[in-house]
């Protein structure tokens, strides 16, 4: 037997002792196999989550050394956390795969297609490589704009836009929609704006956690002078970067929480939609952040509406090809993926799919525009807005 | 080792995208589900039925040993280089070919994974019984080479009984056919009958003929606790010799239920020494009186607490102490070795009762999941392969429930495999004369000994 019997683990490597005992939970039985879009799609062993925590498992033992094969291999994974929850013997092989994207960092420097992106995410603190002071921008068109923009001196509630709503304009509804929808509910609100910095979630996904402090320590400083009691977030990995790694006794909560929760009061009321949907459980949101009714319900209430799930739906959604930072890395393979999506959300007859994560949104839509297909992709937002409309 | 010239040969007929040799891809296909890794010299990924041919003829000649691999489930390690050579994996032929509702058989690629065959059946309402807990994984092709069983096995039988035809790669690059879609053949040696279960050591399936049943509309879903193992077992033959034959008649023992409660699955009480999960299918009517008599049989033989699903949520939740059942089990200790000794079905309860003897005498964490309907054993052996004490005191274990096993006219292996995991216990169910037969097959088919060496032969 080879490795088997040598699990001696690499000496001062922090990093893996913290994985360690995974690594004795695999018992190579390959179900994970069936829950993994990446594996599935690049067939080999090596792209699939028994093969990397196999992979992990011998560089540990000292069989193997980190190489560009190892960073391309891991670089090659959504994090979307789909094998986690099939693994029958409870390994935590989302950890696995963060932790060995540091250790080849650590070993070999960041993917050459995530550097110029980290580099620039800490010069100025978005992931779009832009001024940080256009953050707020998203509000320029919006008419009746009160004259304080959100930005205020206190309020009960800080909502926390994130990068990708922000500055991309395929998604910018959604922050123009969230502010609609707490206004009319009167709930006492403000943004950051240019003083809103990037969460750090996609460090994590480079390899480099480390990095974050900066941003979190100023994030969390911003938010500290409003004397808020609440953060809601639009972005549901910003959400769980919070949760995970933010020191704070805030209430988080995702969009469609706050939503939910405003449509249950009666602040916000919907009207009637005859329209045919399916929902799509963003990762992050879902199996990664526990998150399924909210959104399910704020559809359920709105009158008309038909509602169909996807096949594969709540822990067993199938990632959109968006997550892991695999667009960088690999965006053949991550346009792929939003193509089995598309497959799938065909499968169910619907007009319209409703995700809540502008990752997704941009990743689906996006998908939907180059194929130029007729299928509606809304961030739930906009569906509720639809629906006031009507109210 | 291999020589560069063959590999170069070797990498010429698939192309360099499809042969591997960098150790990351070496390392990942050292392994199957069973325990010892073996680095094979490469990985080899063919996408055409000829590239096989091509690919076989070149390793005949230079006595390079290839080794068969689906998707790596199986758990007697048949899958993998244990004297080195090329995996040849079948990722590429996935392709269903044709479902033939009219004949009732589909056509398919070694590759294909059997839920997705179940799932293209099930849109002509017909169904492929053959349900390994792998299926959402295994590949039709290792089902066939594993001959591969699931908790149906006691009213479908296993994949054998579903293998039509064949079309085979011989060792020697030679192509064959064997049976064909008609479901009576009786023509000379039944040679797709011979592939099935041979482990890859006797030919390359390229293309499999496999017969489909008619779903069935309908199923009851029971589960009945009992605090007698002994009542358990004589419900198990009060229902067969009712003359139904349950879709699935699973046991569990007290071991197991423990070890799921405490795992945060379904809790049982503490008198619980036995769970049957039974599941009828057929026509509505049928199933529903089928149901009654089989919730009566479990009253009247005592089981203190019976449940029948009136609804697939229902039946789905009697489900979830099974489904848990191995998960739980796996994660306890760091290794879990799966038995399958098979025993004769009136034998079930005497067998249970020796396993529970031989975990008190080895000391060891032993549990037990059966499929009861047919005898089909899977003892849980939790474990720690570093621990060199405990693993010698395992391998006494597992020596001594085989031979309780055979002495009980029962088998090695009900439908996991020999592979590397039992081939020292070949002698214990084969004569030499038996034994000396089996290898002059291997050596007609193969005649170089190329085809998966160092497996149960």
């Amino acid at each position: 037997m080879t490795g088997i019997e040598e699990l001696a683990i690499r000496e001062n490597s922090m990093i893996l002792n913290a994985i360690a005992n995974e690594f004795d939970q695999c018992i190579k039985c390959g179900l994970c196999l069936a829950s993994c879009p990446v594996g599935k799609a690049l067939f080999l062993e090596k792209y699939t989550p028994r093969g990397k925590v196999q992979l992990a498992r011998r560089y540990a033992a000292g069989d193997l050394e980190i190489s560009e094969h190892y960073r391309d291999i891991f670089a090659r994974c959504l994090l979307c956390g789909a094998c986690t929850v099939t693994c029958p013997s409870g390994v935590d092989q989302k950890t696995i795969f963060l932790k060995m994207r540091e250790e080849i960092a650590g070993k070999r420097g960041l993917h050459p297609n995530v550097e110029a992106a980290v580099a620039s995410l800490l010069a100025c603190h978005n992931i779009s490589d832009e001024d940080n002071s256009e953050r707020g921008d998203w509000r320029d068109h919006i008419r009746d704009l009160p004259d304080h923009m959100y930005e205020k001196e206190r309020a009960d509630v800080v909502y926390f836009v994130g990068c990708v709503a922000s500055f991309f304009p395929m998604v910018q509804s959604i922050p123009q929609n969230m502010i609609r929808i707490l206004e009319s509910a009167g709930v006492d609100f403000a943004v950051l704006a240019g003083e809103e910095w990037c969460c750090g979630f996609p460090l994590t996904g480079a390899g480099a956690p480390g990095e974050m402090k900066s941003l979190m320590d100023h994030n969390l400083e911003k938010v500290r002078a409003l004397d808020a009691e609440e953060i809601v977030f639009s972005c549901p990995s910003c959400c769980r970067t919070w949760k995970e790694h933010y020191p704070t006794d805030l209430r988080l909560s995702h969009s469609t929480q706050v939503i939910e929760r405003l449509v249950k009061e009666g602040a916000v009321s919907l009207g009637e939609l005859n329209e045919t949907v399916t929902y799509h459980d963003p990762c992050d949101l879902g199996r990664n952040g526990g998150v399924f009714d909210a959104p399910r319900e704020i559809l359920r209430s709105i009158p008309g509406l038909r509602f169909v799930e996807l096949g594969n739906n709540r822990n067993q959604s199938v990632c959109c090809g968006g997550g892991g930072n695999l667009e960088m890395a690999d965006a053949a393979l991550s346009g792929r993926l939003a193509q089995n999506k598309l497959e799938e959300i065909r499968q169910t007859g619907a007009e319209i799919v409703v995700t809540a994560c502008q990752q997704c949104v941009r990743t689906i839509k996006g998908k939907v525009r180059r194929e130029r297909l007729d299928l509606g992709v809304l961030d739930i937002t906009d569906l509720v807005i639809r629906s006031m409309s009507h109210g | 080792m291999i020589s560069d010239v063959v590999k170069d040969e070797m990498r010429a007929i698939v192309g360099d995208e499809w042969f591997l040799d960098a150790p990351e891809d070496l390392v990942t296909y050292s392994y199957d589900g069973y325990l010892p890794e073996f680095m094979p010299d490469a990985v080899i990924i063919p996408g055409h039925r000829d590239e096989i041919a091509e690919v076989m003829k070149v390793a005949n000649r230079e006595r390079v040993h290839i080794i068969p691999r689906g998707a790596g489930t199986n758990i007697c390690g048949s899958s993998v280089a244990r004297k080195g050579g090329i995996i040849l994996a079948f990722h590429r032929l996935n392709r269903i070919v044709e479902i033939d509702a009219e004949s009732m058989c589909a056509v398919v690629q070694p590759g294909v994974v059997n839920a997705d065959l179940q799932k293209a059946a099930a849109a002509f309402s017909l169904m492929y019984p053959p349900d390994p807990a792998s299926m959402f994984v295994s590949t039709i092709g290792g089902n066939v080479a594993l001959n591969a069983g699931g908790p149906r096995g006691v009213k479908y039988g296993v994949t054998r009984d579903y293998l039509l035809g064949l079309e085979v790669v011989l060792p020697t690059g030679d192509i064959i056919r064997t049976g064909g879609k008609t479901l009576k053949n009786v023509s000379g040696y039944d040679l797709t009958r011979l592939m099935c279960g041979s482990e890859g050591t006797l030919g390359i399936f390229t293309e499999i003929i496999l017969r489909l049943v008619p779903l069935a509309p309908a199923k009851a879903t029971l589960q009945a606790v009992y605090a007698d193992l002994d009542d358990a077992a004589t419900t198990v033959s009060a229902i067969i010799g009712a003359g139904i034959v349950p879709a699935t008649l699973e046991l569990i023992d007290r071991t197991v239920l423990n070890i799921i409660g405490n795992y945060g699955g379904a809790r049982f009480s503490d008198e619980a020494q036995a769970l049957l999960l039974i599941e009828v299918d057929g026509e509505e009517s049928l199933v529903e009186a089928q149901g009654k008599r089989i919730e009566t049989f479990c009253r009247e033989r005592g089981a203190f607490q019976v449940e029948m699903a009136g609804t697939p949520e229902e039946a789905e939740r009697l489900w979830q102490a099974r489904r848990t059942a191995f998960g739980a089990v796996a994660s306890l200790r760091p290794n879990c070795i799966v038995e399958d000794a098979t025993v004769p079905v009136r034998m079930l309860p005497a067998i249970i009762r020796k396993i529970v003897e031989i975990a008190d005498k080895y000391d060891l964490q032993i549990g037990v999941l059966a499929h009861a309907g047919d005898g089909n054993l899977h003892p849980l052996i939790m474990t720690d392969l570093r621990d060199k004490e405990e693993m010698a005191r395992v391998d006494q274990a597992l020596a001594e429930l085989v031979q309780a096993a055979m002495e009980m006219g029962g088998t090695l292996s009900g439908e996991h495999g020999i592979g590397i995991a039992k081939d020292r216990f070949m002698t214990m169910e084969f004569s030499q004369t038996s034994i000396d037969l089996m290898r002059g097959i291997k050596r007609v088919f193969d005649p170089n000994n190329i085809l998966n060496p160092g497996s149960f032969l």
